[in-house]
Protein backbone atom coordinates (compact mmCIF):
# COMPACT_ATOMS: atom_id res chain seq x y z
CA UNK A 1 0.00 0.00 0.00
CA UNK A 2 1.54 3.65 -0.65
CA UNK A 3 2.72 5.47 1.73
CA UNK A 4 -0.08 8.19 1.50
CA UNK A 5 -2.54 5.86 1.50
CA UNK A 6 -1.85 4.18 4.93
CA UNK A 7 -2.06 7.46 6.08
CA UNK A 8 -5.58 8.59 4.99
CA UNK A 9 -6.69 5.25 6.27
CA UNK A 10 -4.70 5.69 9.77
CA UNK A 11 -6.72 9.23 10.55
CA UNK A 12 -10.51 7.74 9.15
CA UNK A 13 -10.11 5.02 11.43
CA UNK A 14 -8.87 7.97 14.10
CA UNK A 15 -12.05 9.41 13.43
CA UNK A 16 -14.05 6.16 13.99
CA UNK A 17 -12.55 5.94 17.43
CA UNK A 18 -13.31 9.31 18.33
CA UNK A 19 -17.10 8.78 17.38
CA UNK A 20 -17.27 5.38 18.92
CA UNK A 21 -15.41 6.67 22.33
CA UNK A 22 -18.39 9.20 22.22
CA UNK A 23 -20.83 7.42 22.01
CA UNK A 24 -20.00 5.04 24.45
CA UNK A 25 -19.87 7.65 27.04
CA UNK A 26 -22.81 8.77 26.23
CA UNK A 27 -24.55 5.18 26.87
CA UNK A 28 -22.63 5.26 30.18
CA UNK A 29 -24.13 8.18 31.40
CA UNK A 30 -27.85 7.05 29.86
CA UNK A 31 -27.50 3.66 31.23
CA UNK A 32 -26.89 5.27 34.82
CA UNK A 33 -29.85 7.65 34.12
CA UNK A 34 -32.03 4.35 33.43
CA UNK A 35 -31.05 2.13 36.24
CA UNK A 36 -32.71 4.95 38.57
CA UNK A 37 -35.44 4.78 37.01
CA UNK A 38 -36.03 0.89 37.28
CA UNK A 39 -35.20 1.92 41.36
CA UNK A 40 -38.01 4.41 41.23
CA UNK A 41 -40.54 2.22 39.99
CA UNK A 42 -40.32 -0.08 43.04
CA UNK A 43 -41.89 1.74 45.76
CA UNK A 44 -44.66 2.15 43.68
CA UNK A 45 -45.03 -1.34 43.04
CA UNK A 46 -45.21 -2.40 46.08
CA UNK A 47 -47.26 0.32 46.71
CA UNK A 48 -50.16 -0.91 44.22
CA UNK A 49 -49.26 -4.71 45.41
CA UNK A 50 -50.18 -3.29 49.30
CA UNK A 51 -53.49 -2.00 47.70
CA UNK A 52 -54.38 -5.25 45.98
CA UNK A 53 -53.95 -7.24 49.05
CA UNK A 54 -55.80 -5.01 51.68
CA UNK A 55 -58.86 -4.48 49.02
CA UNK A 56 -58.95 -7.93 48.40
CA UNK A 57 -58.66 -9.24 52.46
CA UNK A 58 -61.85 -6.64 52.28
CA UNK A 59 -63.18 -7.91 49.40
CA UNK A 60 -63.25 -11.60 51.05
CA UNK A 61 -61.37 -12.90 47.23
CA UNK A 62 -60.31 -11.52 44.00
CA UNK A 63 -63.16 -10.89 41.58
CA UNK A 64 -63.47 -13.00 38.66
CA UNK A 65 -61.92 -10.52 36.13
CA UNK A 66 -61.93 -11.19 32.40
CA UNK A 67 -57.82 -10.82 32.75
CA UNK A 68 -57.64 -13.54 35.01
CA UNK A 69 -59.50 -15.95 33.20
CA UNK A 70 -57.89 -18.54 30.99
CA UNK A 71 -59.67 -18.69 28.04
CA UNK A 72 -61.12 -22.36 26.56
CA UNK A 73 -59.08 -22.93 24.06
CA UNK A 74 -55.56 -21.08 23.00
CA UNK A 75 -55.70 -20.74 19.80
CA UNK A 76 -54.05 -17.38 19.05
CA UNK A 77 -51.07 -16.08 20.67
CA UNK A 78 -49.99 -12.21 20.83
CA UNK A 79 -46.28 -12.13 21.26
CA UNK A 80 -45.24 -8.63 22.46
CA UNK A 81 -41.30 -8.31 21.05
CA UNK A 82 -39.31 -5.14 22.68
CA UNK A 83 -36.58 -3.88 20.70
CA UNK A 84 -34.65 -0.61 20.75
CA UNK A 85 -35.49 2.34 17.94
CA UNK A 86 -31.31 2.50 16.77
CA UNK A 87 -28.84 -0.26 16.23
CA UNK A 88 -25.06 -0.54 16.89
CA UNK A 89 -26.02 -2.34 20.55
CA UNK A 90 -23.90 -5.52 19.97
CA UNK A 91 -27.20 -8.74 19.89
CA UNK A 92 -29.19 -6.57 21.88
CA UNK A 93 -31.99 -6.12 19.01
CA UNK A 94 -31.40 -9.57 17.30
CA UNK A 95 -31.55 -11.77 19.52
CA UNK A 96 -34.76 -10.18 20.82
CA UNK A 97 -35.99 -11.16 17.27
CA UNK A 98 -34.32 -14.27 17.49
CA UNK A 99 -36.37 -15.68 20.32
CA UNK A 100 -39.43 -13.83 19.04
CA UNK A 101 -39.43 -15.84 15.93
CA UNK A 102 -38.18 -19.19 17.68
CA UNK A 103 -41.25 -18.76 20.05
CA UNK A 104 -43.88 -17.98 16.83
CA UNK A 105 -42.60 -20.92 15.09
CA UNK A 106 -42.89 -23.05 17.94
CA UNK A 107 -46.86 -22.02 18.29
CA UNK A 108 -46.98 -21.90 14.60
CA UNK A 109 -45.92 -25.89 14.05
CA UNK A 110 -48.13 -26.76 17.19
CA UNK A 111 -51.18 -25.39 14.99
CA UNK A 112 -51.52 -22.08 16.82
CA UNK A 113 -51.62 -18.44 15.38
CA UNK A 114 -49.35 -15.61 16.18
CA UNK A 115 -50.39 -12.13 16.31
CA UNK A 116 -47.24 -9.81 16.64
CA UNK A 117 -46.93 -6.53 18.63
CA UNK A 118 -43.73 -4.82 18.81
CA UNK A 119 -42.02 -2.06 20.54
CA UNK A 120 -38.76 0.24 19.10
CA UNK A 121 -38.21 0.74 15.34
CA UNK A 122 -35.65 -2.77 15.04
CA UNK A 123 -38.71 -4.80 16.33
CA UNK A 124 -40.93 -3.41 14.04
CA UNK A 125 -38.64 -3.58 10.78
CA UNK A 126 -37.37 -6.82 11.31
CA UNK A 127 -41.33 -8.59 11.70
CA UNK A 128 -41.73 -6.62 8.46
CA UNK A 129 -38.25 -7.78 7.07
CA UNK A 130 -39.86 -11.20 7.75
CA UNK A 131 -42.76 -10.87 6.30
CA UNK A 132 -45.16 -10.81 9.73
CA UNK A 133 -47.16 -7.76 10.30
CA UNK A 134 -47.09 -6.32 13.42
CA UNK A 135 -50.29 -5.51 14.60
CA UNK A 136 -49.60 -2.97 17.39
CA UNK A 137 -45.87 -0.87 16.50
CA UNK A 138 -44.66 1.56 19.43
CA UNK A 139 -41.72 3.90 18.45
CA UNK A 140 -39.99 6.90 19.29
CA UNK A 141 -39.56 6.39 22.76
CA UNK A 142 -37.40 3.33 23.78
CA UNK A 143 -34.90 5.79 24.69
CA UNK A 144 -36.58 7.00 27.25
CA UNK A 145 -40.18 5.08 27.77
CA UNK A 146 -42.76 6.92 30.03
CA UNK A 147 -45.42 4.99 32.15
CA UNK A 148 -47.73 6.41 29.50
CA UNK A 149 -46.12 4.39 26.83
CA UNK A 150 -47.14 1.26 28.98
CA UNK A 151 -50.37 2.38 29.24
CA UNK A 152 -50.74 2.49 25.53
CA UNK A 153 -49.57 -0.86 25.23
CA UNK A 154 -51.21 -2.57 28.27
CA UNK A 155 -54.84 -0.74 26.98
CA UNK A 156 -54.16 -2.62 23.38
CA UNK A 157 -53.15 -6.07 24.82
CA UNK A 158 -55.18 -6.35 27.59
CA UNK A 159 -58.68 -5.26 25.14
CA UNK A 160 -57.35 -7.95 22.61
CA UNK A 161 -56.93 -10.35 25.01
CA UNK A 162 -60.44 -9.76 27.17
CA UNK A 163 -62.02 -9.17 23.32
CA UNK A 164 -61.06 -12.42 22.51
CA UNK A 165 -59.16 -11.44 19.41
CA UNK A 166 -56.22 -13.33 21.04
CA UNK A 167 -56.13 -16.08 23.65
CA UNK A 168 -52.58 -15.64 25.65
CA UNK A 169 -49.99 -12.79 25.96
CA UNK A 170 -46.66 -13.13 25.74
CA UNK A 171 -43.58 -10.58 26.22
CA UNK A 172 -40.09 -10.98 24.96
CA UNK A 173 -37.71 -8.50 26.37
CA UNK A 174 -34.03 -8.26 27.55
CA UNK A 175 -33.85 -8.04 31.04
CA UNK A 176 -31.14 -5.81 32.42
CA UNK A 177 -28.48 -7.84 34.40
CA UNK A 178 -25.88 -5.33 34.26
CA UNK A 179 -23.44 -3.24 31.72
CA UNK A 180 -21.96 -6.55 30.29
CA UNK A 181 -25.42 -8.88 30.67
CA UNK A 182 -28.66 -8.18 29.20
CA UNK A 183 -30.50 -11.85 29.37
CA UNK A 184 -33.88 -12.75 26.83
CA UNK A 185 -37.05 -12.89 28.83
CA UNK A 186 -40.20 -14.73 28.14
CA UNK A 187 -43.07 -13.81 30.26
CA UNK A 188 -46.70 -14.75 30.01
CA UNK A 189 -48.58 -11.40 30.79
CA UNK A 190 -51.72 -12.31 29.95
CA UNK A 191 -54.04 -14.44 31.30
CA UNK A 192 -52.87 -12.05 34.74
CA UNK A 193 -51.63 -15.42 37.08
CA UNK A 194 -53.18 -15.06 40.71
CA UNK A 195 -49.34 -15.95 41.62
CA UNK A 196 -48.00 -12.46 40.47
CA UNK A 197 -50.53 -10.13 42.43
CA UNK A 198 -51.42 -11.83 45.54
CA UNK A 199 -47.64 -13.93 45.74
CA UNK A 200 -45.02 -12.68 48.00
CA UNK A 201 -42.30 -14.13 45.91
CA UNK A 202 -41.18 -10.91 44.00
CA UNK A 203 -42.28 -12.14 41.40
CA UNK A 204 -43.44 -8.85 40.00
CA UNK A 205 -40.81 -6.90 41.66
CA UNK A 206 -38.26 -7.42 44.22
CA UNK A 207 -39.73 -5.01 48.04
CA UNK A 208 -37.59 -7.06 50.21
CA UNK A 209 -36.54 -4.06 51.77
CA UNK A 210 -40.18 -2.79 51.56
CA UNK A 211 -41.48 -5.84 52.88
CA UNK A 212 -41.24 -5.36 56.95
CA UNK A 213 -42.81 -2.28 56.26
CA UNK A 214 -45.53 -4.02 54.26
CA UNK A 215 -46.31 -6.08 57.47
CA UNK A 216 -46.13 -3.22 59.35
CA UNK A 217 -48.59 -1.69 57.70
CA UNK A 218 -50.89 -4.90 57.71
CA UNK A 219 -50.44 -5.31 61.26
CA UNK A 220 -52.04 -1.32 61.65
CA UNK A 221 -54.83 -2.50 59.20
CA UNK A 222 -56.21 -5.22 61.27
CA UNK A 223 -56.29 -3.43 64.60
CA UNK A 224 -57.50 0.01 63.37
CA UNK A 225 -61.35 1.05 63.31
CA UNK A 226 -63.18 0.09 59.83
CA UNK A 227 -61.66 1.25 56.56
CA UNK A 228 -63.71 2.92 54.65
CA UNK A 229 -63.94 2.33 50.58
CA UNK A 230 -64.53 4.81 47.80
CA UNK A 231 -66.24 2.74 45.75
CA UNK A 232 -66.86 -0.54 47.41
CA UNK A 233 -63.27 -2.87 47.54
CA UNK A 234 -64.45 -4.73 44.15
CA UNK A 235 -64.68 -1.93 42.28
CA UNK A 236 -61.24 -0.74 43.25
CA UNK A 237 -59.83 -3.79 42.48
CA UNK A 238 -61.24 -3.90 38.92
CA UNK A 239 -58.71 -1.23 38.53
CA UNK A 240 -56.01 -2.34 41.04
CA UNK A 241 -55.45 -5.48 39.10
CA UNK A 242 -54.73 -4.53 35.39
CA UNK A 243 -52.81 -2.01 36.89
CA UNK A 244 -50.38 -4.95 37.48
CA UNK A 245 -50.41 -5.81 33.46
CA UNK A 246 -49.50 -1.72 32.60
CA UNK A 247 -46.25 -2.29 35.83
CA UNK A 248 -45.25 -5.55 34.46
CA UNK A 249 -44.86 -3.68 30.35
CA UNK A 250 -43.73 -0.55 32.43
CA UNK A 251 -40.55 -2.42 33.93
CA UNK A 252 -39.98 -4.65 31.13
CA UNK A 253 -39.75 -1.40 29.03
CA UNK A 254 -37.43 0.40 31.59
CA UNK A 255 -35.05 -2.97 31.68
CA UNK A 256 -34.62 -3.27 27.99
CA UNK A 257 -33.94 0.86 28.14
CA UNK A 258 -31.21 0.19 30.77
CA UNK A 259 -29.91 -3.35 28.31
CA UNK A 260 -29.91 -0.89 25.64
CA UNK A 261 -27.72 1.30 26.72
CA UNK A 262 -25.40 -1.48 28.70
CA UNK A 263 -24.85 -3.41 25.30
CA UNK A 264 -24.18 -0.60 23.05
CA UNK A 265 -21.70 0.76 25.60
CA UNK A 266 -19.70 -2.85 25.57
CA UNK A 267 -20.56 -3.00 21.90
CA UNK A 268 -18.80 0.89 21.56
CA UNK A 269 -16.02 0.00 24.13
CA UNK A 270 -15.28 -2.61 22.09
CA UNK A 271 -15.38 -1.05 18.28
CA UNK A 272 -12.52 1.45 20.06
CA UNK A 273 -10.45 -1.21 21.02
CA UNK A 274 -10.63 -2.66 17.86
CA UNK A 275 -10.10 0.69 16.17
CA UNK A 276 -7.00 1.28 18.37
CA UNK A 277 -5.69 -2.31 17.23
CA UNK A 278 -6.01 -1.52 14.02
CA UNK A 279 -4.61 2.05 14.18
CA UNK A 280 -1.72 0.28 15.84
CA UNK A 281 -1.03 -2.19 12.88
CA UNK A 282 -1.23 0.56 10.16
CA UNK A 283 1.48 2.57 12.34
CA UNK A 284 3.46 -0.18 12.22
CA UNK A 285 2.93 -0.52 8.32
CA UNK A 286 3.42 3.62 8.04
CA UNK A 287 6.81 3.28 9.35
CA UNK A 288 8.36 0.34 7.77
CA UNK A 289 7.09 1.62 4.41
CA UNK A 290 8.56 5.22 5.12
CA UNK A 291 11.20 3.50 6.16
CA UNK A 292 11.73 1.46 2.90
CA UNK A 293 11.46 4.50 0.78
CA UNK A 294 13.95 6.32 2.80
CA UNK A 295 16.25 3.22 2.12
CA UNK A 296 15.63 2.65 -1.65
CA UNK A 297 16.00 6.59 -2.03
CA UNK A 298 19.80 6.29 -0.32
CA UNK A 299 20.42 3.37 -2.81
CA UNK A 300 19.57 4.93 -5.63
CA UNK A 301 21.70 8.02 -4.22
CA UNK A 302 24.06 5.58 -3.65
CA UNK A 303 24.40 3.59 -6.98
CA UNK A 304 23.93 7.55 -8.59
CA UNK A 305 27.57 8.51 -7.13
CA UNK A 306 29.00 4.77 -8.14
CA UNK A 307 28.41 5.14 -11.64
CA UNK A 308 30.10 8.60 -11.94
CA UNK A 309 32.98 7.51 -10.14
CA UNK B 1 -57.28 28.60 60.75
CA UNK B 2 -54.33 26.79 60.80
CA UNK B 3 -54.88 23.46 60.50
CA UNK B 4 -53.36 20.11 61.97
CA UNK B 5 -50.22 19.07 59.24
CA UNK B 6 -49.94 15.37 58.70
CA UNK B 7 -47.62 13.60 55.83
CA UNK B 8 -48.56 13.14 52.37
CA UNK B 9 -46.41 11.20 49.95
CA UNK B 10 -46.98 11.01 46.43
CA UNK B 11 -45.67 8.52 44.41
CA UNK B 12 -45.74 7.75 40.04
CA UNK B 13 -44.48 5.13 38.57
CA UNK B 14 -41.47 7.36 37.32
CA UNK B 15 -40.73 8.27 41.42
CA UNK B 16 -42.13 10.44 44.00
CA UNK B 17 -42.88 13.91 43.10
CA UNK B 18 -44.16 15.25 46.78
CA UNK B 19 -43.38 14.36 50.23
CA UNK B 20 -43.86 16.55 52.61
CA UNK B 21 -46.51 17.53 55.59
CA UNK B 22 -49.73 19.26 54.44
CA UNK B 23 -52.90 20.74 55.81
CA UNK B 24 -55.05 19.21 53.44
CA UNK B 25 -55.06 17.32 50.29
CA UNK B 26 -57.81 17.81 47.54
CA UNK B 27 -58.91 15.32 45.00
CA UNK B 28 -61.20 13.34 43.02
CA UNK B 29 -62.70 9.82 43.97
CA UNK B 30 -64.74 7.79 41.55
CA UNK B 31 -68.03 8.89 44.09
CA UNK B 32 -67.13 12.66 44.09
CA UNK B 33 -64.17 15.31 45.56
CA UNK B 34 -62.91 14.42 48.25
CA UNK B 35 -60.82 16.91 50.60
CA UNK B 36 -58.70 14.73 53.43
CA UNK B 37 -57.57 16.40 56.80
CA UNK B 38 -55.12 15.12 59.18
CA UNK B 39 -56.55 12.12 61.45
CA UNK B 40 -59.26 11.28 58.65
CA UNK B 41 -60.72 7.70 58.97
CA UNK B 42 -58.61 4.74 57.56
CA UNK B 43 -59.60 5.01 53.87
CA UNK B 44 -58.88 3.46 50.04
CA UNK B 45 -60.31 5.33 47.62
CA UNK B 46 -59.88 4.78 43.83
CA UNK B 47 -58.95 8.51 42.00
CA UNK B 48 -60.23 9.91 38.53
CA UNK B 49 -58.06 12.11 36.36
CA UNK B 50 -58.88 15.79 38.19
CA UNK B 51 -56.80 18.68 39.93
CA UNK B 52 -54.77 17.06 42.94
CA UNK B 53 -54.23 20.04 45.51
CA UNK B 54 -52.16 19.80 48.49
CA UNK B 55 -52.72 22.65 51.03
CA UNK B 56 -49.79 23.33 52.56
CA UNK B 57 -51.48 26.14 54.23
CA UNK B 58 -54.78 28.23 53.19
CA UNK B 59 -52.16 30.38 51.08
CA UNK B 60 -49.64 27.91 49.75
CA UNK B 61 -51.03 25.54 47.40
CA UNK B 62 -49.47 22.61 45.47
CA UNK B 63 -51.56 21.81 42.16
CA UNK B 64 -50.94 19.16 39.76
CA UNK B 65 -52.63 17.72 37.03
CA UNK B 66 -53.24 13.75 38.08
CA UNK B 67 -54.02 10.87 36.03
CA UNK B 68 -55.96 7.51 37.53
CA UNK B 69 -54.68 6.19 40.44
CA UNK B 70 -55.22 5.65 44.25
CA UNK B 71 -55.41 7.28 48.04
CA UNK B 72 -54.81 5.27 51.22
CA UNK B 73 -54.99 6.64 54.42
CA UNK B 74 -53.67 5.13 57.30
CA UNK B 75 -53.26 6.38 60.82
CA UNK B 76 -51.56 9.61 60.50
CA UNK B 77 -50.36 9.83 56.64
CA UNK B 78 -51.63 9.49 53.41
CA UNK B 79 -50.37 7.96 49.96
CA UNK B 80 -51.64 9.30 46.92
CA UNK B 81 -50.51 6.41 44.16
CA UNK B 82 -51.62 8.07 40.34
CA UNK B 83 -49.93 6.83 36.83
CA UNK B 84 -49.12 10.51 36.04
CA UNK B 85 -48.83 14.15 37.19
CA UNK B 86 -47.86 17.36 35.66
CA UNK B 87 -47.76 20.40 36.97
CA UNK B 88 -50.76 22.35 35.70
CA UNK B 89 -48.65 25.26 34.08
CA UNK B 90 -46.90 22.36 31.66
CA UNK B 91 -50.37 21.10 30.27
CA UNK B 92 -50.21 21.69 26.59
CA UNK B 93 -53.95 22.21 24.95
CA UNK B 94 -53.48 21.84 21.33
CA UNK B 95 -51.68 18.49 22.66
CA UNK B 96 -54.43 17.62 24.72
CA UNK B 97 -56.76 18.61 22.09
CA UNK B 98 -55.13 15.83 19.91
CA UNK B 99 -55.16 13.18 22.10
CA UNK B 100 -59.08 13.81 22.97
CA UNK B 101 -60.08 13.41 19.38
CA UNK B 102 -58.49 10.15 18.99
CA UNK B 103 -59.55 8.68 22.49
CA UNK B 104 -63.32 9.95 20.90
CA UNK B 105 -62.37 8.67 17.39
CA UNK B 106 -61.80 5.42 19.11
CA UNK B 107 -64.74 5.15 21.32
CA UNK B 108 -66.77 5.87 18.09
CA UNK B 109 -65.42 2.84 15.85
CA UNK B 110 -65.53 0.64 19.14
CA UNK B 111 -68.49 -1.51 19.21
CA UNK B 112 -70.62 -1.35 22.04
CA UNK B 113 -69.33 -3.95 25.94
CA UNK B 114 -65.93 -4.51 24.33
CA UNK B 115 -62.70 -3.52 26.53
CA UNK B 116 -61.43 -1.38 23.41
CA UNK B 117 -64.37 0.98 24.01
CA UNK B 118 -64.09 0.91 28.37
CA UNK B 119 -60.37 1.53 27.29
CA UNK B 120 -61.38 4.60 24.92
CA UNK B 121 -63.71 6.04 27.14
CA UNK B 122 -61.59 6.06 29.68
CA UNK B 123 -58.58 8.27 27.91
CA UNK B 124 -61.84 10.15 27.14
CA UNK B 125 -62.35 11.20 30.75
CA UNK B 126 -58.58 11.83 31.15
CA UNK B 127 -58.03 13.93 28.21
CA UNK B 128 -61.40 16.13 28.89
CA UNK B 129 -60.30 16.68 32.20
CA UNK B 130 -56.82 17.57 31.91
CA UNK B 131 -58.05 19.93 28.90
CA UNK B 132 -60.39 21.74 31.80
CA UNK B 133 -57.42 22.53 33.94
CA UNK B 134 -55.37 23.75 30.99
CA UNK B 135 -58.08 25.99 30.36
CA UNK B 136 -58.35 27.21 33.76
CA UNK B 137 -54.66 27.77 34.19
Amino acid sequence: MALKDVKSRIASVKNIQKITRAMEMVAAARLRRAEQRIESLRPYAGAIRRMTRQAAQAAGNVPNLPILNEHDSEDKVAILIVTGDRGLAGAFNSQIVRAGMRAGNEYETAGKSTVWYASGRRGVSSLAFRGREAKGAYTGFTDRPSYANAREIAAELVSAYVDGEVDRVEIIYNRYVSALTQEVTRETLLPLQHATIMGDDGAVDSLGERAAEDEALDHDHEHTALVEYEPDPEEILERLIPAYVEISIFRALLESTASEHGARMTAMRNASENAGDIIKDLTLEFNRERQAAITQEIMEVVAGAESLV
Amino acid sequence: MARTPFKVEVLTPEGEVFNDEVEMVSTRTSVGSIGILANHQPLLAMLNPTELRLYKSDSEVIRFAQGEGFLQMTGDRALVLVDEVFSVDKLNASDLQERLKRAEDELASAEEGTEERRAAERDKRRYEAFLKLADNA
